[in-house]
């Protein structure tokens, strides 16, 4: 354990010295100052819009109808953003994790030190993992915060729907360490973005068959949320941002929105998730064994 | 001289620093090394030739555990070299020779002790001492993005005597450097040695290799050509010009005495022959044979062989060998 956290704490420096740490926060400052600003403006229109209808409006009380119901859908899509860059974060800060140390020659020296292959493997993806999940924390917390600052309106369960975002993060962070110890650098972005995809597809399958009434592609969605769950838990985690009066508008539509869901997630393929992030880490543990230097 | 391998007798390869038999791999159906076997001594420096591509790269990797051995068996200091208790007792600097340059030399120091399970205190001790030793005393502050590479392949040095291993890989450990920085490193090989620290070095610099080595292997192909102690293989018969002012039968019976004479074109109008001596002590013989015909010494000069011509003999004549077919 003394190795695995020392490999982590490696990685940890690693991202703070090379300034990863510094550009991905004022990149997130950038991009949630972006965002409310948008919402902000957003409040402020509706307020004036409330104003010239001679409503009384409360904002203690916050909204509720369509024009509540917009403030519901910055949210949460502010969040499926957040999902969609802590993704990004988790592949791209991951992708050389083991290969990137074997391409440019560094893995040479730490190998023949007394640590075995499984504990590199296990520290480079706890040290990505807690950088991934604390970037995908901070994201999360500032944007809910600040929309509850500017707007009112808190998600019903928010730390629930972050929880599953953070689990989507763990699972690709995991599958981006197993395509790190097989594969170059290269390849193992490709792929893994190609899975992401995957997984997207499965979404957007699953939402025209519930839509067409077609038991086939709800079949392939579900094959493919299986290949690649993450996609299925932003969509769990969409589904415990909605207040009752926005799942509602959404249930008329019969689901017609590919990015959000009205149903919640199954407790099967949440511990699927789980399950798969952690075969796929052992799986990169074993990959690693035999690998050559 | 023939193309045998020499094996001199060893002890258990329990004992031993290193013992390989039958080491093979095999990339992509192409055997990089072929049936190695090799045996080195506690507390030996050995050096390991051969020509680019010989598959020397490859077996330090094998006997560090970094590539898997095809067939074949390995033992570095009586264990497998993927036994961390085993690992623990190694030195490695690789050829190519590339680090986290984010960290200073300290900081990287400071990793790679931890990783070997050096406590703090030691290390604060002991960093200051390998910098000091490999040169760069006083600049372990600087981050290695900033050093040269002759001053990277030095700290590279400094991580692999770090931990005070038992055996060291050396893989061109002076590939970077200045005149002045393969002496230095000529003389941490000698201190090592002292030490009783066994050493493997891999190095195209022949000279180098003479200096600082008790055993050599050649080879090519990844196959041993000839492997043996310096004086095994370099102390055989010593081939001695004799330049004289007449060469009389009476001379010529005596040197024959002393060694198998060949006879050699006059040069600048002087007559010479070659004597080959097998013990290089008979040398002042030749001149007291000539003294003693009272004829007139020109030259006395043993050709002693040296690494560079054997090395140049070994590799040519197995190319010849495989050539032909006989191998």
């Amino acid at each position: 354990m003394k190795n695995v956290l020392l490999i982590a704490e490696l990685s940890l420096r690693e991202a703070l010295r090379k300034r990863l740490v510094l550009i991905l926060l004022i990149l997130t400052a950038l991009f949630v100052g972006f965002y409310l600003y948008g919402i902000l403006r957003l409040q402020q229109t509706l307020d004036d819009r409330a104003l010239n209808a001679g409503l009384d409006y409360d904002p203690g009380r916050g909204r509720r109808g369509l024009t509540g119901a917009s403030v519901a859908f910055s949210a949460i899509f502010g969040m499926y953003l957040v999902y969609f860059l802590g993704s990004l974060m988790s592949v791209l800060s991951t992708v050389g994790a083991v290969s990137g140390d074997i391409e440019n020659g560094v893995m040479q020296s730490i190998i023949s030190r007394p640590v075995s292959r499984a504990q590199l493997v296990l520290g480079r993806w706890l040290g990505f993992s807690v950088v991934n999940v604390a970037y995908v924390s901070l994201l999360s917390a500032a944007l809910l915060i600040g929309v509850r600052v500017i707007t009112g309106f808190t998600p019903p369960q928010p730390v629930l729907a972050a929880l599953l975002v953070l689990l989507a993060v763990l699972l690709l962070t995991s599958l981006t360490v197993l395509g790190s110890a097989l594969f170059t650098t290269l390849s193992n972005g490709i792929g893994v973005f190609v899975l992401y995809g995957l997984g997207f597809t499965g979404g957007i399958l699953s939402t025209i068959g519930q839509l067409a009434a077609t038991p086939v592609l709800i079949t392939l969605g579900n094959v493919a949320n299986v290949l690649m769950p993450s996609n299925a838990l932003w969509l769990g985690a969409s589904y415990h941002l909605q207040p009752e009066y926005v799942l509602q508008l959404n249930s008329l539509t019969r689901g017609a929105n590919p990015f959000i869901s009205t149903t919640p997630i199954s407790a099967g393929t949440v511990i699927w998730a789980a399950v798969y992030a952690l075969l796929v880490l052992g799986l990169a543990v074993l990959a690693f064994r035999r690998r050559d230097l | 001289m023939t193309l045998t391998k020499t094996r001199h007798a060893a002890p258990p390869a329990a004992q031993m620093a290193i013992a390989t038999d039958s080491l093979r791999k095999v990339y992509r159906g192409r055997a990089v090394v072929q049936g190695l076997t090799l045996n080195v001594g506690p507390g030996e420096v050995f050096g390991f030739l051969g020509p680019n591509g010989a598959g020397k790269s490859t077996t330090i990797k094998m006997l560090l555990g970094l590539v898997m051995p095809t067939s074949g068996s390995v033992s570095v200091l009586g264990g497998s070299p993927q036994d961390p208790n085993v690992r623990q007792q190694l030195g490695f600097l690789p050829e190519q020779f590339r680090f986290q340059t984010w960290m200073t030399a300290q900081e990287f120091l400071n990793f790679h002790g931890r990783l070997a399970g050096m406590k703090q205190g030691e290390l604060r001790a002991r960093i200051p001492q390998v910098l000091e030793q490999v040169g760069l005393g006083g600049r372990g502050n600087e981050t290695l993005n900033g050093y040269s590479k002759g001053m990277l392949q030095r700290t590279g040095l400094a991580q692999a005597i770090l931990a005070r291993p038992r055996l060291v890989f050396l893989d061109e450990p002076t590939s970077a450097l200045d005149p002045i920085g393969r002496i230095e490193v000529r003389e941490i090989i000698a201190g090592l040695k002292r030490e009783g620290v066994a050493v493997f070095l891999n190095s195209h610099l022949l000279s180098e290799v003479e200096q600082v080595c008790d055993h050599v292997a050649f080879v090519k192909a990844g196959e041993v050509l000839r492997q043996g102690s310096m004086a095994t293989l370099l102390g055989g018969e010593v081939p001695v010009e004799v330049r004289v002012s007449l060469l009389t039968p009476e001379l010529l019976s005596d040197l024959g005495k002393l060694g198998e004479v060949e006879a050699l074109p006059e040069d600048q109008g002087r007559p010479g022959v070659q004597v080959y001596l097998t013990r290089d002590t008979d040398l002042p013989l030749i001149a007291r044979a000539v003294s003693a015909n009272g004829l007139n010494l020109y030259a006395l000069t043993p050709h002693r062989p040296d690494l560079e011509g054997l090395f140049l003999e070994l590799i040519d004549t197995s190319g010849d060998q495989k050539t032909a077919g006989q191998k």
